[in-house]
């Protein structure tokens, strides 16, 4: 069953790959920008702020995925978790307050 | 061949192929494509050991949140196929080499392995949430708070790095 | 316990004078701290702790002292470098990372686990990876935060492989099972000695042995100057202290398998590091290679029966004798030439700390650098290792002339020096550190009372 069914899939979009019409021209190659013209590259630097703030995201999403086994345990754990927990949060909300206070998310500047 | 083997066998297919596109590929944009494919290959390898925390960590993190970094990053080097640099014939050689060397190591290291190790060290379930858990949170406890020092250090270091200067300059 | 509460609690503390505007208060917190922490150690002295009955942390003897050299080296670090952190901008920032990177360096001499030895190395290097780069706007500065990371993180993913594939072989991640597992006859399988060969490779590359030296002059040379008297005495001395710690403990059969192969890497690193040392004109950079030369002498520590107390008093020694002379570098760095040149005109009290700590790290005898030297080539003979005891001393013999050379340097004659005014505290503190490398002779002779 399984392999039917991947097999139809394969096959469908291999078979619509090789008998569809190809027209290649240099204007149906550019990046269709609404109807207007593309202007220069698409690579130029862009300001570090981006980065600064995906970079933080990361921290925190990690931080958070700590909590989930540590909630499916919840109950097993019991005070000592609970506390274990705190500590950890803790420590992590020195660090949201020091991003704060640097100023590090604001964007202004 | 059981469903888990095919199953295997193609991730493993899919992950070989895609990290070798990722080191192949002009692109710096294809290069990072391709390491998605890999990660999510491995995530599905994950998944067939068994350890489902793991799996969806490693998509989360690694596909999703990482790689965006790398985006960034390759997008903020502005790679311009012109500006590209040639390296050197004998660093190529020797990058060869040495990664033969390695290579060659590890072939040998799996050939003559006798997989008689004594007991499993883990259980066949020690991936599932509540297992991981468990270990993490009592036997793992310093490691785990320690993981928050690590944390710190990070935000600092990425907060000086990347933060503007405030003074009169 | 209290002594890792203290070191994770006062790098937190800094960020948290850091939010509450005390920035004033940092260096006198971090100074009593550093003070306490010695204290816990002395209270502990001849306790062994395992905080919450596991032994991922191993508060012994050898770990205490361990860490009471860091703090010690870090005390006097944090003084001397007062002056220059004053007019910078993110001090605190700066100070926070100094002391997580300290906190990653007491995991390493006290870890009983593989998985917190792996997490000791990486709170370890990461702040430093930042501290290479903190001159925004140098650009060697930059270049040499990013060598480091790049090399370092590649370094860190090897020995992050060699602890999976000992677990592998064991199956489990404690020191004391790992051991257990050995002493029990089971044959060290070959995923076993892969392992441990590529622990052993990502420690070489962080002490900066051969052949994984070859990032240290670029970096050495292009971080802040109190920056690099950091990674090359608090950091290298850590990363020393686990792979002696790994190497005398669980992993001595493959020392013992393998002793002649390690001693092969001590005398390439000696070899390499003292000739290149030799055409170097940036006093940094021959610094740097004469910090890959120390690197060779700490590495044969651990083919010899040399103990973790002579391991300690090199460490010590060569830590107090880097830290005055890349002081000295930076004091005199913001005149123009050559300004080591005519030092003594400038600052006597300088030059003779830095000629005292040149010579130290040359093994002259009235400074310590020659007990050091003498402990470590004296296991080396006791364990039959004449080659490269020939070797030391040949490429000592080398490192006493550009040492000598350096030093001289400072004594030549120049026109109209302009004065370089120290504070009294500073000054003071050469002259403390000049007389340590000297009392620390005399304190050799009763270290077997120890």
């Amino acid at each position: 069953m399984a392999l039917v069914a991947a097999g139809f899939v394969v096959t469908t979009m291999l078979l619509t790959h090789l008998l569809g019409p190809k027209r290649k021209t240099k204007i149906k190659n550019e990046a269709f920008e609404c109807g207007i013209e593309s202007v220069g590259n698409a690579r130029t630097p862009f300001s570090i702020k981006y980065f600064l703030v995906a970079i933080l995201f990361v921290l925190f999403d990690v931080e958070v995925i700590f909590m989930y086994p540590w909630a499916v345990n919840f109950r097993e754990l019991g005070a000592f978790g609970l506390w274990e927990m705190f500590t950890f949060m803790g420590l992590m909300v020195v660090g949201l307050l020091y991003i704060i206070k640097k100023g590090a998310l604001n964007w202004e500047k | 061949m059981s469903l888990t083997e095919i199953a295997f066998y193609f991730l493993s297919f899919l992950a070989i192929f895609s990290a070798l596109a990722v080191i192949l590929s002009k692109n710096p944009v294809y290069s990072v494509l391709y390491l998605i494919v890999t990660f999510f290959s491995i995530a599905g390898h994950y998944f067939l050991m068994n350890a489902q925390f793991l799996a969806a960590v490693h998509i989360i993190v690694y596909a999703g949140a990482i790689m965006v970094l790398f985006l960034y990053v390759i997008m903020m080097l502005n790679l311009n196929e012109e500006q590209e640099e040639k390296t050197k014939n004998w660093v190529k050689i020797a990058a060869v080499v040495s990664a033969c060397s390695i290579m060659l190591i590890l072939v040998s290291l799996i050939s003559k392995s006798t997989y008689n190790m004594g007991k499993a060290p883990m259980a066949g379930d020690a991936g599932l949430v509540q297992n991981l858990g468990k270990v993490l949170y009592k036997d793992y406890l310093l490691p785990f708070e320690l993981a928050s020092v690590l944390f710190l250090a990070a935000m600092v270091g990425a907060v000086y790095l990347s933060k503007k200067e405030t003074s009169k300059s | 316990m209290k002594e890792l509460l203290l070191t994770a609690l006062l790098g937190i503390g800094i960020l948290v004078l850091d939010i509450l505007n005390l920035k004033k208060y940092v260096l006198p917190f971090i100074l009593l701290a550093l003070a306490t922490l010695v204290g816990f150690i002395a209270a502990d002295w001849g306790t062994i702790e395992t905080p919450f009955g596991q032994t991922m942390l191993v508060y012994e003897n050898g770990a205490n002292l361990a860490l009471g050299v860091f703090a010690v080296v870090l005390f006097f670090w944090f003084i001397l470098s007062s002056s220059y952190f004053k007019q910078h901008e993110g001090k605190t920032d700066l100070y926070a990372l100094v002391v997580f990177s300290f906190c990653g360096a007491g995991l390493l001499a006290s870890f009983g686990n593989m998985a917190m030895l792996f997490l000791g190395v990486e709170i370890l290097s990461i702040p430093v990876y930042v501290l290479a780069a903190s001159k925004k706007h140098d650009l060697a500065s930059n270049e040499s935060g990013f060598k480091y990371f790049i090399l370092g993180s590649v370094a860190s993913a090897i020995l992050l492989f060699g602890i999976t594939l000992v677990y592998g072989a064991t199956g489990s991640f404690d020191l004391a099972v790992i051991s257990n597992f050995i002493q029990d006859g089971k044959d060290a399988s070959i995923i076993m000695n892969v392992g441990i060969t590529m622990i052993l490779v990502g420690f070489l590359f962080k002490i900066s042995a051969a052949p994984f030296h070859i990032w240290t002059p670029d970096v050495y040379q292009g971080a802040p100057t109190w920056i690099t008297a950091f990674m090359s005495t608090i950091v290298k001395a850590a990363a020393m202290v686990a792979l002696f710690k790994l190497f005398t403990g669980p992993f001595q059969f493959y020392v013992e398998a393998n002793g002649y192969t390690i001693g092969v890497i001590a005398a390439v690193t000696l070899i390499a590091s003292n000739t290149a040392a030799l055409w170097q004109t940036d006093v940094k950079r021959m610094l740097a290679y004469s910090s890959i030369s120390h690197a060779g002498f700490l590495l044969s520590t651990i083919i010899g029966n040399a103990s973790l107390l002579s391991l300690l008093f090199y460490l010590l020694t060569y830590s107090i004798a880097g830290i005055i002379a890349f002081g000295v570098i930076k004091e005199t760095q913001t005149l123009e030439g050559n300004p080591l040149k005519g030092l003594y005109r400038r600052n006597g009290v300088l030059a003779f700390a830095f000629t005292a700590a040149l010579l130290s790290m040359a093994g002259i005898p009235p400074f310590s650098g020659f007990i050091a030297k003498y402990f470590v080539i004296a296991q080396l003979i006791e364990a039959k290792y004449f080659a490269l005891v020939v070797v030391m001393i040949i490429t000592s013999a080398i490192g006493a002339f550009y040492y000598l050379r350096a030093s001289l340097n400072v004594y030549q004659h120049i026109e109209n020096a302009g004065r370089i005014v120290l504070t009294p505290l500073i000054k003071w503190t050469y002259i403390l550190l000049t007389a340590l490398l000297v009392l620390l002779t005399v304190a050799a002779g009763y270290i077997h009372l120890l």
